[in-house]
């Protein structure tokens, strides 16, 4: 048996951590089939987990009180399914019923940890790395790791930019008070699909204009336009932040609005067309084949840029595209080489990328639609309809993006 | 829908997994063929007494509702034991 754990309750930070430095460790789930199924923990390595929600338990356990039923059930139904000489981390939707199983597991000897606030607060966990921080200039990642979304806080001489920030805005306003910051602009690179964005609620709670590029103000689908106030973004248009400048280009596909900002020869914060491993999926809107080809021009134009550019994307697919400090950053010249998407599209002709685009599409979240109208604001959910909606790991990129080095499909 | 039910628990204001444990425990002292009422707070508690009462022996779920109450959502469960 595994030695009994010192910490016997993980935050949604330890558990970062874990995966970061690829600790072993096994996770026994016990949400409901589906929940698991759309949202589940991975790490730099696939992490070994069993499902079995909690109320399977106890029934098979039989038992009246939890821990009792946890225990009867690992005994007779999953001693053989459980590493005796790893750590168990139990896992549900809130971190209530875990902490029961945790207990049980103890009970007969297992080394088990519960995760604090379960899934909801490991889908709510954000941290922020700093990717350059001098006086003259800093950038800081600021990543929702279970999601998979980056969003960047750009600051120069007290002022800063902050680049698709997240629903919680905690993260924003804290480094900004924290560094002395005036956040002057709040930008988003495109109508977001797969989250919902905090780009509104931070303009308003900090005064900040918020930008957008008008195309995205039009919801693709329901082609109805957006009633949030927002400031257009034109291609080539500046923004002055401290004694640096973003310059926005316009760069359509994934949406029709898509905005990348390069911040001089030095770094390009991508939104969702490039990533580190793969490149965006252009299907979101509904409108796969007229969109493919913008795409690919698209790619081509951010292709001409200095090949010493680092690339800031909007996403990840797994944390394994992560260097080794945990940072989500490449430069143009090494992602040629890499990235699954960029190679296809130096290799190919334009309507073989095409075909190559539209032979890559993962598989369409109907949630995806409703998050396009909240963040249009067509939709007003609350809080726990919103927390629902956003569930899950972004499927952003294409298919590819999703398999991991071990072949399996994510 | 309004349906017809021999006991109530009370469920309110308590986390997963405390409604369906002592649902549980409840319907254990039922006759066959009465139905319990669980009222509850925990949204979660939806889909779990769904998926409970597949598995579940002698339990049949014959109805969910959401009732809105001074703002909040009640979420209410009418579990049948059945043998």
């Amino acid at each position: 048996m595994a030695k009994r754990l010192n910490d016997e309750v993980w935050a949604a930070g330890d558990l970062l951590k874990r995966l970061e430095r690829r600790d072993k460790f096994f996770v026994l789930d016990v949400r409901n089939r589906d929940e698991c199924e759309r949202f589940r923990i991975e790490g730099r390595s696939p992490v070994p987990a069993i499902n079995v929600p909690y109320f399977e338990m106890l029934e098979l356990g039989g038992k009246d009180e939890m821990v009792d039923s946890v225990v009867a059930c690992v005994e007779r139904e999953l001693a053989d399914q459980l590493p005796s000489d790893l750590p168990i981390l139990a896992v549900c939707a809130k971190g209530d019923t875990s902490e029961f199983v945790a207990q049980g597991l103890r009970r007969l000897g297992y080394a088990s940890a519960n995760l604090k606030g379960g899934m909801k607060a490991w889908g709510e966990h954000y941290a922020t790395r700093a990717l350059i921080e001098g006086p003259d200039l800093a950038i800081h990642q600021v990543s929702r790791p279970a999601r998979g979304c980056l969003s960047y806080i750009v600051a120069s001489a007290g002022k800063a930019i902050v680049i698709d920030p997240l629903r919680h805005l905690q993260p924003y306003l804290e480094l900004a008070r924290e560094r002395g910051l005036t956040i002057e602009a709040v930008i988003d690179t495109h109508g977001h699909a797969d989250h919902i964005s905090g780009g509104r609620s931070l303009a308003a709670e900090t005064g900040a204009p918020y930008y957008l590029h008008p195309y995205d103000a039009i919801h693709p689908i329901d082609v109805l336009p957006a009633t949030i106030p927002f400031e257009f973004i034109r291609d080539g248009q500046v923004f002055p932040v401290g004694r640096h400048e973003l310059e926005a280009l316009h760069i359509p596909g994934h949406t029709l609005g898509l905005v990348a900002f390069r911040l001089d020869d030095k770094y390009l914060f991508t939104g969702d067309s490039i990533f580190i491993r793969s490149i965006a999926r252009p299907d979101l809107g509904g409108k796969a084949e007229s969109w493919a080809p913008l795409h690919g021009r698209s790619l081509r134009r951010l292709l001409d840029l200095p090949g010493g550019i680092m690339v800031l994307p909007g996403h990840f697919s797994s944390l394994d595209e992560a260097d080794e400090t945990g940072r989500f950053a490449a430069s143009l010249d090494d992602l040629k080489k890499r990235n699954d998407g960029l190679v296809v599209l130096q290799r190919e002709s334009e309507e073989a990328f095409v075909r190559y685009l539209l032979e890559s599409l993962p598989r369409f979240i109907p949630e995806y639609v409703d998050i396009k109208r909240v963040n249009a604001g067509l939709l007003t959910p609350a809080e726990e309809d919103a927390a629902t909606l956003e569930l899950g790991k972004n499927v952003c990129a294409l298919s590819q993006a999703y398999v991991t080095s071990e072949g399996v499909r994510q | 829908m309004s349906q017809v039910f021999d006991k109530l628990l009370d469920a309110r204001g308590l986390n997963c997994p405390m409604p369906l444990v002592n649902a549980r425990k409840e319907i254990g002292k039922l006759e066959p063929g009465q139905v319990l009422k669980v009222v509850a707070t925990d949204r979660g508690s939806v889909a779990d007494f769904q998926g409970w009462a597949k598995v579940a022996k002698n339990v049949e779920l014959v109805g969910q509702e959401t009732e809105s109450a001074e703002g909040a959502s009640v979420y209410v469960h009418y579990v049948k034991r059945t043998a």
